[in-house]
């Protein structure tokens, strides 16, 4: 079982929010005629304030559970994680409550960060202002689409100002504005000092993150200063890898 | 970096916030409303109806077709409270873990679950009493009405654990049915089930059956079946609180 440990920051310039080692993750199951799937096998990575941080990799090699981890909704047989500051967590598909209202989740999950009612409303009008929802603050989740459901999904990650964001695809159902939108947003956040680590899967946003992190055979390998692309992006363009 | 900062003025309350937003999901999901309002009638009068033609038992001084309808009651509370508690259980799990991941306490969480539960059950047995006393007058109204919520808790808590152990709502209702039908059955007196094993005695209804069927037809009740209620009760708090602690369990924290 590995372990994991939280102190406050200290406001270093470029501080270390997040320090994994050794992280081991294998799915197993106590059922017959159930497989064991092996996910991470050593994974080392470290997440600085005011960095935009990118995680690729394929299909299945670990990049959501590599996240779960960091964020410890999930916990790994292996290795440790040590974090520091406040989070904010947007999973891949929307964990919401469906027939509560727009503004009733942010109440809701702003009383778990420990907000005023004051607060929650600030940043409710504030993100809803940004990303275009103020008029679905009355809807239920169950009653929005999907795009909009995703921007509620990411609002409540950013609510509280977090100093790590952890977003895992938050652009999901975007549609193009709100996507510029979404990046103007983690380039302030950046500039800020808040460190904002994202699952990515399109080639053309590797130039706008300061570092470039791939899964890959259950490890993390630091590929931002490569010449060309990772295995990642060939494969999902279709391009065979070496694997 | 910009951060909340509360002023001297107080975070928003968990436990008020919480219990509103189970109460508006609750009340928002038709199926539970309709359920909760109309299953009395049926079971209630239609498990009465199935008795009645029964021959009356020599142990038992009730008449069939009353005591089918007040079996129809205790089932229609159970099956109503166990389904709801399954339901909060089960239908926001992975929401509950990420409010959880926010730094809402898991326990808080459960307090607030299991206390709209147990409003919900009040308001389940109210209506469930309401059908039954339209037919028979209970000779201790309010023993009976208090025997029939804590059945419904019986079987509010026992929802909640098998919502805390099942991944999915269809196997959880399954269990729940099941269970509740047969509970009822075995436990109730029936002519049809003579003759049943004595660890009948250990099933969630039997005892809530005894007390209710005491004090709505010879207006006592015996303190050593409340007391079994009692435990029972007790021992699937303390089951709940475990799962559900492990379920919502999370690898280490991040400093506030």
């Amino acid at each position: 079982m590995g372990s994991s440990t939280a102190t406050t920051p200290e406001g270093n310039s470029s501080e270390i929010l997040v320090r994994a080692e050794g992280i081991e993750k294998t799915y197993g199951s106590r059922l017959p005629f159930t497989r064991s799937v092996t996910v991470l096998t050593g994974a080392d990575l470290e997440i600085r304030t005011g960095e935009i941080v990118g995680i690729v990799g394929a299909n299945g090699s670990g990049k959501s559970t590599l996240m779960n981890i960091l964020v410890g909704v999930l916990e790994q047989d292996g290795g440790t994680v040590e974090r520091t500051g406040t989070v904010g967590w947007c999973p891949q598909e929307p964990l919401l409550y469906d027939r509560l209202t727009v503004g009733e989740t942010f109440r809701l999950f702003g009383s778990g960060y420990g907000m005023t009612a004051e607060e929650i409303d600030e940043a409710k009008h504030r993100l809803a202002s940004k990303l275009d929802f103020e008029q679905y603050l009355d809807y239920r989740i169950d009653q929005l689409s999907g795009g909009n459901r995703q921007k509620i999904n990411l609002s409540i990650a950013l609510m509280h100002d977090p100093d790590v964001l952890m977003l895992d695809e938050p652009y999901t159902g975007f549609d193009w504005e709100t996507y510029l939108t979404f990046w103007d947003l983690a380039e302030e956040l950046a500039a800020d000092g808040t460190a904002v680590t994202m699952i990515s899967h399109l080639i053309e946003e590797q130039s706008r993150l300061d570092r470039i992190y791939e899964v890959r055979d259950g490890q993390v390998y630091d590929v931002t200063d490569q010449e060309g692309e990772t295995d990642a992006t060939a494969s999902e363009r279709g391009e065979a890898t070496d694997e | 970096m910009q951060r909340p900062v509360n002023g001297g003025k107080r975070p928003m309350n968990r436990v008020r916030t919480g219990i509103r937003s189970n109460v508006s999901t609750f009340l928002r999901t038709p199926l539970n409303v309709v359920l909760a309002l109309l299953l009395p009638i049926v079971v209630i009068e239609g498990w009465g109806q199935a008795m009645a033609g029964l021959p009356s038992m020599p142990t038992v001084e009730a008449i069939p077709i009353d005591l089918g309808r007040l079996l129809g009651a205790i089932f229609g509370v159970a099956i109503i409270a166990g389904l709801m508690g399954l339901a909060q259980m089960i239908s926001a799990r992975a929401a509950d873990r990420r409010l959880v991941q926010t730094g809402y306490p898991p326990r808080t969480l459960l307090a607030t679950r299991l206390a709209t539960l147990g409003g919900v059950t009040v308001v389940v047995a109210a209506v469930n009493y309401g059908v039954l006393w339209l037919t028979i007058s209970p000779e201790a109204p309010v023993l009976t009405f208090v025997f029939l919520v804590l059945a419904g808790l019986v079987y509010a808590f026992l929802g909640a654990l098998v919502g805390a152990l099942l991944p999915r709502l269809f196997e959880g209702s399954l269990v729940v049915v099941f269970l509740a039908m047969m509970d009822a059955f075995l436990s109730g007196d029936s002519p049809l089930a003579s003759d049943v094993p004595e660890f009948v005695e250990y099933f969630p209804l039997y005892h809530p059956k005894e007390l209710l069927q005491e004090a709505m037809f010879q207006g006592t009740y015996t303190t050593g079946d409340l007391g079994f209620v009692a435990g029972y009760l007790m021992v699937l708090l303390v089951l709940v609180t475990v799962v559900f602690g492990m379920t919502m369990r999370t690898s280490g924290g991040w400093s506030a």
